[in-house]
C-alpha cells in the first residue's frame, strides 16, 4: 500500500547528486509533503477503496448462494453460479415487472423531463430581462422544497384526475418535480457555451429556432447528456413518491418492490439470497452508466457549484 | 466526451459573458424573445401544476383538519400546536436535527479531510471515482445490508466472536438504529461531498502553491490562507446541499435493519420525512392529512431558515482567481 504513495523514501542523498525525476512536470512545490498523519490519511482512504469494492463484490457474489449457506457462513464464497436467486427474484417475487416499471418509468420521465427543460434554460440564459430574472428565481425555489411538502396534495391532486396507482401519473410527477434541477443545470450550461456560433448562424439570416436546433443544441449535447443521465439515476432510486402513488403490485417500481419484498419476509421468513438478487438489480444499472459516464456525473454535479 | 472538456476550461476561467447585453445582434434578441411562451411555457406549466400549485396546497391543508375524504374544516394553526405536542413528532424532529448537524458535522470533517489528502495522491482519480458511487445507489440498499450485517448471526458478531466479544450488544435493538442509521449515512455521503470539495480545491492554481513554498508557508498557514478561503464558497454550496437533502431523508430509515413487523419502522428512529408519512398514508389509523402536511410545512421552515442563515454565515467577498 505504501508504494503507492509517491516515493515517501529518499532521503540522504548518495554524493553523485541525481535529481529525481520530475514526475508529470509537476514542479516541488506542488508535492505532497510526507509526515506521519498524511501517510496515515492515505493509508486510510486505500482501506475505504477496498473495503467498498470488496463490498459490491460480496453482494453480488451473495447473490449467487441459498439463504441457508448464507446465513451459515455470511463470508463464505459461492460453490457455483446458479442464477436460481434471480430467476426465482425475476420471476416469482414479481422483480421482473418491476424493473421494466422502473425502466420505462425512469427512461419516459427522464427524456421528457430533458425534452421541456432545454428550451426554457436556453431561453432564460439567453435573454436577459427582468422577467428571465424573476423566471429563473421561481424555478430555483424548488430546488429547496423537500418532496414530503408537495407529497400530501399530489396525492389528492392526482387522485382527484384518477392518476394515483399509475404510471402516467408518476411519470408526470418526476417530470414536474425534476423540473427546478434540470432548468438550473442547463441554464447553467447553456450560460457557458460560445455565442459566436449563434451570432454567425443569425448573421447569416437562421431564424431564433432554427439556431437553437441546428446550432446550440448539438453544441449543448454533452451538457444535455449530463443532465438526462443525472436525472436517469435520481429516477431509477426515487422512493418517497412511488411508495406513496402506487398501491397495486403490479405497477410497482422497483425501490418499491425492494420493500415490499423486505416486509414479506417478515411473515415468510428470510430469503437472503433472493434479496441479495433484488439489491443486485438494484444497484448494477447504475453502476453500468457510472462505469459508462461516469465522469459526466461527477462533472455535472459539480457544474455551477462555485459561481 | 471530448466536446465537454474543451468546454471546461473556458468555464472555470474568468466570467462567463452576459448574453443579451451586447449592442449588436438585436434582431436575434427580438426574436430570441418571442420565444417566450412556446420555450419556457411547457416547463413552466408542468413545474407549476406539479410543484407550485401542490406547495401552496399544503399550505392551506395544514391549515384544516382533514382526513382525506369527507369535509375539511378550518382549523387555524392548531394542527401546529397539535404537532409540535406530539411527543413522536418531537423524537422524529429531534432526530432529523441530529443526522442535520450530527452527521453533517462529521461528513464535513472527514470529506475536508479526505479532499487535503487525496489533493496530492497517487491514483487520485481511481479513490474519488469509488468513494463517489455510494451517491448512485438507492440508500435502501444500504437499509437492507445492516440488517443483515449486524444481525445477531451475522458478519459483525462474527468477526467479533474471536476477538473475545461474547456478548455483543443488540445492533438492531430499537434503541441503538438510530446511532447505526447515522454512521451508515455517514460512510455514504462523505464520498459524495469529497468529490464536490475537490472539484473547488483542483480549481486553485497551482501558482498559490507554489507561492507558499517559496515563502515557507507551513502546511497549516497553507491551509488556512490558501485552501480555505479560496474553498470557502464551495462549503457554503454544500451545506446547502446537505441541509436540504438530510431533510428528506426517507428510505434508508424505513427498511433499516430489515422489516419490523408493521412495516413501520420503530420510532426512536422516525425522522420528519418519515412522521410525515406515516401519519398520512400508514393505514393503521384516521389519516391526518392536516397535521401530516403541518409536520412537513415545519421541515421547510427549518430548511428554509437554515439556508438563509447559512447563506449568511457563508458570505465572504468573492474572491477571483
Amino acid at each position: 500500500m505504501t508504494t503507492l504513495a509517491p516515493s515517501t523514501s529518499e532521503g540522504a542523498a548518495p554524493p553523485p547528486v541525481r535529481r529525481r525525476r520530475n514526475r508529470g512536470g509537476v514542479s516541488p512545490a506542488l508535492r505532497a509533503d510526507h509526515n506521519l498523519a498524511r501517510s496515515v490519511g492515505v493509508f486510510l482512504l486505500w482501506v475505504v477503496v477496498v473495503v467498498s469494492i470488496a463490498m459490491l463484490a460480496w453482494i453480488v457474489l451473495q447473490a449467487f448462494r441459498d439463504t441457508r449457506e448464507i446465513l451459515s457462513s455470511p463470508w463464505g464464497m459461492p460453490k457455483s453460479f446458479d442464477f436460481t436467486n434471480f430467476s426465482t427474484a425475476w420471476n416469482v417475487s414479481g422483480f421482473a415487472m418491476a424493473t421494466l416499471n422502473s425502466v420505462v418509468t425512469t427512461a419516459v420521465s427522464s427524456s421528457v423531463c430533458v425534452a421541456i427543460a432545454c428550451p426554457a434554460a436556453y431561453y432564460l440564459s439567453r435573454v436577459e430581462s427582468r422577467l428571465t430574472n424573476g423566471l429563473s428565481l421561481y424555478f430555483i425555489i424548488g430546488l429547496g422544497i423537500p418532496a414530503q411538502v408537495i407529497l400530501i396534495p399530489l396525492f389528492v391532486m392526482l387522485d382527484k384526475v384518477h392518476l394515483t396507482d399509475s404510471l402516467i401519473g408518476l411519470n408526470l410527477v418526476y417530470i414536474g418535480l425534476s423540473m427546478p434541477f434540470t432548468v438550473f443545470l442547463l441554464t447553467a450550461f447553456f450560460r457557458s457555451l460560445p455565442l459566436e456560433m449563434e451570432e454567425a448562424a443569425a448573421l447569416d439570416g437562421a431564424s431564433a429556432l432554427r439556431t437553437f436546433v441546428k446550432i446550440t443544441l448539438p453544441l449543448a449535447k454533452g451538457g444535455i447528456l449530463t443532465a438526462f443521465v443525472l436525472l436517469l439515476v435520481s429516477h431509477w432510486n426515487e422512493t418517497l413518491l412511488a411508495l406513496t402513488l402506487i398501491q397495486s403490485t403490479e405497477k410497482y417500481t422497483l425501490p418499491v418492490a425492494l420493500i415490499s419484498f423486505v416486509q414479506q419476509q417478515t411473515y415468510s421468513g428470510a430469503d437472503w439470497g433472493g434479496l441479495f438478487a433484488g439489491l443486485c438489480i438494484v444497484i448494477l444499472p447504475m453502476l453500468v452508466i457510472y462505469m459508462w459516464l461516469g465522469r459526466r456525473l461527477t462533472e455535472g454535479l459539480t457544474l455551477g457549484m462555485g459561481k | 466526451m471530448s466536446a465537454l472538456t474543451t468546454k471546461l476550461p473556458r468555464r472555470a476561467s474568468g466570467p462567463a459573458e452576459k448574453p443579451g447585453r451586447r449592442p449588436g445582434g438585436s434582431s436575434i434578441d427580438r426574436q430570441r424573445r418571442k420565444l417566450l411562451v412556446p420555450f419556457v411555457g411547457p416547463a413552466f406549466i408542468f413545474y407549476t401544476v406539479l410543484f407550485i400549485v401542490p406547495a401552496f396546497a399544503a399550505v392551506w391543508i395544514s391549515l384544516n383538519d382533514w382526513a382525506g375524504s369527507g369535509p375539511m374544516t378550518f382549523v387555524g394553526f392548531s394542527n401546529y400546536i397539535q404537532v409540535f405536542q406530539d411527543p413522536l413528532f418531537l423524537k422524529s424532529f429531534g432526530n432529523t436535527l441530529l443526522l442535520l448537524f450530527v452527521v453533517g458535522a462529521v461528513v464535513f470533517a472527514l470529506a475536508f479531510a479526505m479532499t487535503l489528502v487525496l489533493r496530492d495522491m497517487a491514483a487520485k482519480k481511481i479513490v474519488r471515482n469509488v468513494i463517489f458511487f455510494p451517491h448512485l445507489i438507492n440508500a435502501l440498499v444500504f437499509g437492507v445490508l445492516a440488517g443483515f450485517i449486524f444481525n445477531p448471526g451475522g458478519m459483525v458478531n462474527t468477526l467479533l466472536k474471536p476477538l473475545g466479544v461474547s456478548e455483543p450488544p443488540a445492533w438492531l435493538a430499537q434503541d441503538n438504529i438510530f446511532p447505526l442509521i447515522m454512521a451508515t449515512m455517514v460512510m455514504t455521503t462523505t464520498g459524495y461531498f469529497t468529490t464536490i470539495l475537490m472539484a473547488g480545491v483542483d480549481r486553485i492554481p497551482p501558482y498559490f502553491y507554489e507561492d507558499c513554498a517559496l515563502a515557507g508557508a507551513t502546511a497549516f498557514q497553507r491551509l488556512r490562507y490558501v485552501i480555505l478561503p479560496l474553498t470557502w464558497d464551495v462549503f457554503g454550496t454544500c451545506a446547502v446541499l446537505w441541509t436540504i437533502s438530510s431533510i428528506k431523508i426517507f428510505e434508508i430509515i424505513w427498511v433499516f435493519g430489515g422489516s419490523s413487523g408493521a412495516g413501520i419502522p420503530p420510532t426512536q428512529s422516525w425522522t420528519v420525512a418519515v412522521y410525515t408519512y406515516v401519519t398520512a398514508f400508514s393505514g393503521l389509523s384516521t389519516p391526518a392529512y392536516g397535521a401530516a402536511t403541518a409536520s412537513a410545512i415545519i421541515s421547510l421552515a427549518l430548511v428554509s431558515v437554515l439556508v438563509v442563515l447559512l447563506r449568511r454565515a457563508m458570505r465572504r467577498d468573492a474572491i477571483e482567481f
